[in-house]
């Protein structure tokens, strides 16, 4: 069979997928597609469908509808060679517990079916890229947070894949640690690894991702590189004020070029990079306002409202 | 049909084999310390405690007349002990099975090797109580070793009827009933500590549809005389259960870990 230009192109090429359970619509008719040594982001609160798409490349959860294909194969019916070409990494430690660290990666590679031989250098290089080297007689219950997240990784890496898959890989880890695996993940990317994410984290998405999605109710409401969906959907800059007189500011602002919007007791006045806004503000004498760039976080709670998901 | 395929098990099933093995050296010595204890008790309190009073069981001494059913009964709370509280806690607690099937492994790769792991403690426990039995001078023939087949393919059946719990237990507690309802009533009345004849038929009926009974009456011909009556039949009775069991618990465990 020709193989097609897509097929070449994209590591992830998936069209029209959508699952479905009971009345609620996980994934509702979602196109996935990742560009060989890119890093895509997939954004949205809690329950957007973004683990239930991941849960479709890994085989676990299958499609009602649309096809999926990576690496140029079907996952519907080639899963195991599909999974042979990645790694995963849950949101939740799958480490066996009833294992050390060093056990947890030679039993998983032998999954892979690498020998002992194959797998004995691999992983001493991994353990010490990951920062793991004087743990690797540990049980997992005696490794922090940070540290099993990073064993995870380093799991998924075993077999040298193609692409890694990572579900919210720093939910729950202190700066430190985030910082680390985020440091791991760009080392990862400059050696030429396809990376796709999910998270909620936007300084996440903004140090990793070269394109995101935001996705909410299983949809994708926008998707491309994060400072042009910023720039394009949101703005350069955001002025954020405090206080009661919002609306008498609004009237004098009336008519400049900016986007309000009110949350509580905070009015976000969205423009761009060197807007008039600013002249007036400090004309009228006000002090009490917060100007910054707008980021990633702006353009999702922009598309993903601001109520509470629980 | 290729969809199917995707889930069928291969010789990958093996390295989840390996992986229960590793876990294993961990327990093995608290375990069997635990599990062979409690048999040997059974054999020493009733075997000789009861068997002062009861001379003679179906021709023989009571001892040796309970010591080959001990060993199929050691091979039943092994696997079944395996296929639930352990299986489950793989399935369920530590998320065991969903990271083998991130790894390209199947989930008939992860069932096939958890029936193969459960099969291995059946056997691993048989083997140790026919040490104890031989360690007493119960063993009648060189060919009892030829149990320790029967053994594994009992050990498939329970933990084939062990997954099927699993996968429907919604917690821990509910193996409490498959202890007390299935496991618990074999041990006792699957011809263990006494033969059928002579009893109401319902009785007889009732043991002769319970899988143990075929194993125990096939370990103790076997260990005792070198030979079993009626082999084949029970063989036969005993693959049947086997298969049924499996087959039902392959259905339910797939359900349950895919979407």
């Amino acid at each position: 069979m020709e193989r097609s230009l897509s097929e070449l192109e994209f590591e992830v090429d998936g069209q029209g997928l959508a699952k479905s359970y009971g009345a609620l619509k996980a994934v509702d008719g979602v196109d996935l597609r990742l560009r060989r040594g890119g890093c895509f982001g997939i954004l949205g609160p809690n329950g957007a469908g973004k683990t239930t798409t991941i849960k479709m490349l890994c085989g676990t959860v299958i499609p009602d509808a649309g096809f999926l294909r990576a690496f140029g194969l079907d996952v519907a019916t080639e899963g195991r060679r599909v999974r042979e070409r990645m790694g995963i990494v849950p949101q939740e430690s799958t480490l066996d517990t009833d294992l050390t660290v060093y056990e947890n990666l030679w039993v998983y590679a032998g999954y892979f079916g690498l020998s002992r031989r194959e797998s004995l250098p691999r992983i001493e290089e991994l353990l010490q890229f990951f920062h793991l080297r004087e743990k690797w007689g540990s049980t997992i219950r005696t490794l922090s947070g940070g540290m099993k997240r990073r064993l995870l990784v380093a799991r998924a890496l075993i077999h040298r894949p193609r692409l890694l898959i990572l579900d919210e890989p720093t939910t729950g880890l202190d700066p430190q640690a985030r910082h680390l695996v985020w440091n791991r993940l760009r080392e990862l990317r400059r050696q030429g690894l396809s990376i796709l994410l999910t998270t909620h984290y936007m300084e996440e998405a903004a140090q990793l991702c070269d394109r995101v999605g935001v996705m909410d109710e299983g949809k994708f409401l926008v998707e491309g590189a994060p400072l042009d969906l910023v720039r394009e959907r949101v703005g350069e800059e955001v002025i954020e004020l405090r206080g009661s007189e919002a609306d008498s500011l609004l009237r004098e602002l009336d008519g400049l070029p900016f986007h309000p919007e009110r949350v509580g007791d905070t009015l976000y006045l969205y423009c761009q990079r060197g807007s008039p806004v600013m002249d007036r503000l400090l004309q009228s004498g006000r002090r009490d306002f917060l100007r910054r760039p707008a980021t990633l976080e702006d353009l999702f709670l922009r598309l993903t409202g601001r109520e509470l998901r629980e | 049909m290729s969809e199917f395929l995707q889930h069928a098990p291969s010789h990958r099933a093996v390295r989840v084999w390996v992986r229960h093995l590793v876990m294993y050296r961990t327990w093995f010595v608290a375990e069997w310390a635990g599990s062979l204890t409690e048999h040997a008790l059974y054999l020493l309190a009733f075997g000789y405690g009861l068997g002062h009073f009861v001379p003679d069981m179906g021709g023989m001494p009571y001892a040796q007349f309970i010591g080959p059913g001990l060993v199929v009964s050691i091979a039943m709370w092994s696997a079944s002990y395996e296929a639930t509280y352990g299986a489950y806690s793989r399935m369920r607690i530590q998320h065991t099975y969903e990271g083998m099937l991130s790894a390209p492994l199947t989930v008939g790769d992860v069932v096939l090797g958890d029936l193969l792991w459960c099969a291995s403690r059946s056997l691993i426990g048989a083997v140790l109580m026919l040490i104890v039995l031989t360690a007493f001078g119960l063993v009648g023939s060189p060919w009892a070793v030829a149990v320790l087949p029967v053994v594994f393919i009992e050990g498939l059946m329970f933990a084939g009827l062990g997954l099927i719990a699993t996968a429907i237990a919604p917690s821990y507690a509910f193996f409490n009933f498959h202890n007390s309802l299935i496991v618990m009533p074999m041990f006792f009345f699957a011809e263990t500590f006494f033969p059928l004849q002579g009893l109401p038929p319902w009785m007889q009926a009732v043991s002769q549809a319970m899988p143990l009974t075929h194993a125990v009456v096939l370990s103790r011909g076997l260990i005792v005389h070198g030979q079993a009556p009626d082999a084949a039949w029970h063989l036969l009775m005993l693959s049947a259960f086997t298969l049924a069991f499996l087959a039902v618990a392959c259905g339910l465990v797939g359900r349950r870990m895919l979407d």
